[in-house]
């Protein structure tokens, strides 16, 4: 990675202890050689899966004051955004504008966006969050990973069968986002209920200006636990993998998913062997061993292989 | 390795001073870093302009109290640097002794900044603060020749002043004392600074797992000098990197820090000597770099902080 120019803008929560949001992310992308600036749009001791947490919050106010020093410098170059978890309809709308402002000085500007907003069939934010991401923030996206359910939400449609989630992604790459990675659904795995399965898609532009299509399918193996902050490293992970392969949507996942199985793997021996034999780990104990994988999220061993749909 | 530490300091967005500046190499090297932020600017004040919020000493104890309140509090470091605020180093310091009573084998790394040069850059106020309450729960301290001679009331000229000088900060409270630069006379021609350490073993007082004492109990000293080429550049967010890698270096050379001292100063010269070859890249010949263009080059000198190439060798002094 000797001599990578590439500055990330990632905008998400900071908590004190363990690895949700801009902890989650930050370091894997610093491991793998990006310039990351984040702007924390809120400091917790820790993510609020534990008994209790507290905090503050930035408002809308405030992260524009932070985006109007960076600007005043003329430092306000990126080449990638990140965002993920947000519960502020008001702080959202200023991201908007914030990336629309970034995109202006930079055409080449890739926006990676979780547009988070639940899962299983609930919304755990404030419902009026869905209309700003569907009308003004997957309209900028470049890149999105929705996992089933907000995929469903964002296109008003459900899914049932693989074809109803490729319609979905299709109807996602026309709202914006030429990648679109369904990152977990509950589609039926040939390997078996112990698999999901993650879908994904990629229009690109081929050399002699036609539009090419491709579409991917992994069976992931499914974890027993409950962690936090996994979708905030995955969407980070791909900002990267997809940075080293921008055309090759099938390597880009098969790497983001390798590292997730291996950080995942590591924290869970880690937690059953903390709480001890029978015993449930807590939040603390789950926390991600993000700093004793570095050498995984640096050169991740593939373990998993994400199977051609469709290349046209 | 399981190694936490509670790092208190302040977030740039853009840029490596504070946390920004002592998370990643730590986390590099393998540490759990917890890190609270104190404030959250645009950028560094070094820059033509920086925009920003701070966090209150109320907010400071709420964010404590969440990680207290889920048990977690137990840690083996704290790590903390620049502050401004009175009221916010108090809570500080009652934090770093609540902290050591869950565990009292805590090391309180503190780099007291005061100011440089001669003069101060934070309010006067804090300098009793520090005297009084923050020194005395400091295990190791990173102080310029400044800091070292306004806590202890002694001026420096000579080495044998530098001497006397950390022996009564060690009678303050902390075992490992190092004087990031002076203005000593460098054996090695003026392009080159003077810095000094001194780490005291043997402390009964304090439950360390890393004890020396010699058979009569009494306490035994080593005192060390090191020789750092000086770079002709205004580098911000470098002493926290120090006092990061020297957490990080004595951490792995308890006793020896001749040895944990030349470790942290290569590491030091090696990121700046990334960060002013890039620097000129960027600014072009002829042309002095800016704020911007002189942020350190953190990311990319991941393999030397992982291992770094001794390149300066401290010399044991009685």
């Amino acid at each position: 990675m000797a001599g990578m120019e590439c500055r990330v803008l990632s905008i998400q929560s900071h908590v004190v202890r363990g690895y949700v949001g801009n902890k989650s992310a930050t370091f894997p992308l610093q491991v793998l050689g990006f310039e990351v600036d984040s702007i924390n749009s809120v400091q917790f001791s820790n993510h609020t899966g534990y008994a209790h947490w507290k905090g503050q919050v930035l408002k809308a106010d405030e992260l524009n004051v932070l985006y109007e020093g960076i600007k005043l410098n003329k430092v306000n170059h990126y080449d990638y955004i990140l965002t993920g978890y947000s519960r502020d309809t008001s702080f959202l709308m200023t991201v908007v504008d914030i990336i629309q402002e970034l995109k202006a000085a930079n055409p080449s500007l890739v926006y990676v966006c979780d547009p988070v907003m639940g899962d299983h069939g609930a919304m755990y934010v404030p419902e009026e969050l869905l209309p700003v991401y569907r009308d003004k923030v997957v309209p900028l996206a470049d890149i999105l990973t929705p996992n089933q359910f907000e995929a469903e939400l964002l296109t008003g449609r459900k899914i049932v069968t693989t074809d109803d989630a490729l319609e979905a992604m299709k109807q996602l790459h026309k709202m914006g986002p030429k990648t679109v990675v369904l990152t977990s659904t509950d589609l039926p795995s040939s390997q078996g209920d112990q698999y999901l399965v993650a879908l994904g898609s990629q229009k690109t532009v081929k050399p002699d200006g036609t539009m090419s299509i491709v579409k991917i399918r992994m069976d992931i193996p499914k974890m027993d636990a409950v962690f936090v902050g996994t979708g905030d490293l995955f969407a980070a992970l791909l900002l990267a993998w997809t940075h080293h392969h921008p055309k090759d949507l099938k390597a880009a996942c098969e790497k983001t998913v390798s590292v997730m199985h291996h950080v995942i793997k590591r924290t869970i021996t880690y937690a059953n062997e903390k709480a001890g034999p029978g015993k449930r780990p807590s939040p603390a104990q789950l926390e991600m061993r993000m700093v004793q994988s570095k050498s995984d999220i640096e050169n991740p061993d593939i373990v998993v292989e994400a199977k051609i749909l469709q290349k046209s | 390795m399981e190694c936490r530490v509670l790092s208190i300091q302040s977030h740039v967005v853009r840029g490596y001073v504070g946390n920004k500046s002592a998370s990643f190499p730590l986390q590099v090297l393998g540490f759990e870093v917890d890190s609270i932020n104190s404030v959250q600017f645009s950028n560094h004040t070094g820059y033509s302009h920086w925009k920003g919020q701070v966090l209150t000493a109320d907010e400071l104890h709420v964010l404590y109290e969440g990680i207290k309140l889920n048990n977690v509090h137990q840690y083996d470091y704290v790590l903390t640097g620049y502050t401004r605020d009175t009221s916010f180093l108090e809570m500080v310091v009652d934090i770093v002794q609540e902290l050591k009573r869950a565990n009292p084998n805590l090391v309180y790394v503190c780099d007291p900044v005061l100011g440089d040069h001669g003069s101060m850059y934070v309010p006067q106020n804090l300098y009793p603060v520090y005297k009084n309450k923050v020194v005395p729960v400091a295990d190791i301290i990173t102080p310029n020749q400044f800091e070292a001679e306004l806590l202890t009331g002694k001026n420096i000229s000579t080495q044998k002043d530098a001497v006397e000088v950390m022996d009564l900060l060690h009678a303050m409270g902390p075992d490992t004392v190092v004087i990031t630069s002076s203005d000593l006379p460098p054996r090695l021609g003026d392009r080159f600074l003077v810095s000094l350490g001194s780490q005291r073993h043997g402390n009964d007082a304090k439950i360390f797992f890393r004890v020396q004492v010699r058979p009569d109990g009494s306490r035994t000293t080593q005192r060390v000098r090191i020789e750092v080429p000086k770079v002709d550049a205004v580098f911000v967010g470098t002493g926290d990197l120090f006092a990061a890698m020297l957490l990080a270096w004595t951490h792995h050379y308890p006793n020896d820090l001749k040895t944990a001292c030349e470790k942290t100063f290569s590491v030091m010269h090696h990121v700046i000597q990334r960060t002013i070859s890039y620097a000129h890249e960027l600014a072009g010949p002829g042309r002095r770099p800016s704020p911007p263009q002189l942020e350190l080059r953190m990311v990319q000198s991941k393999a030397d902080i992982e291992d770094p190439a001794i390149v300066t060798e401290a010399t044991v002094i009685s």
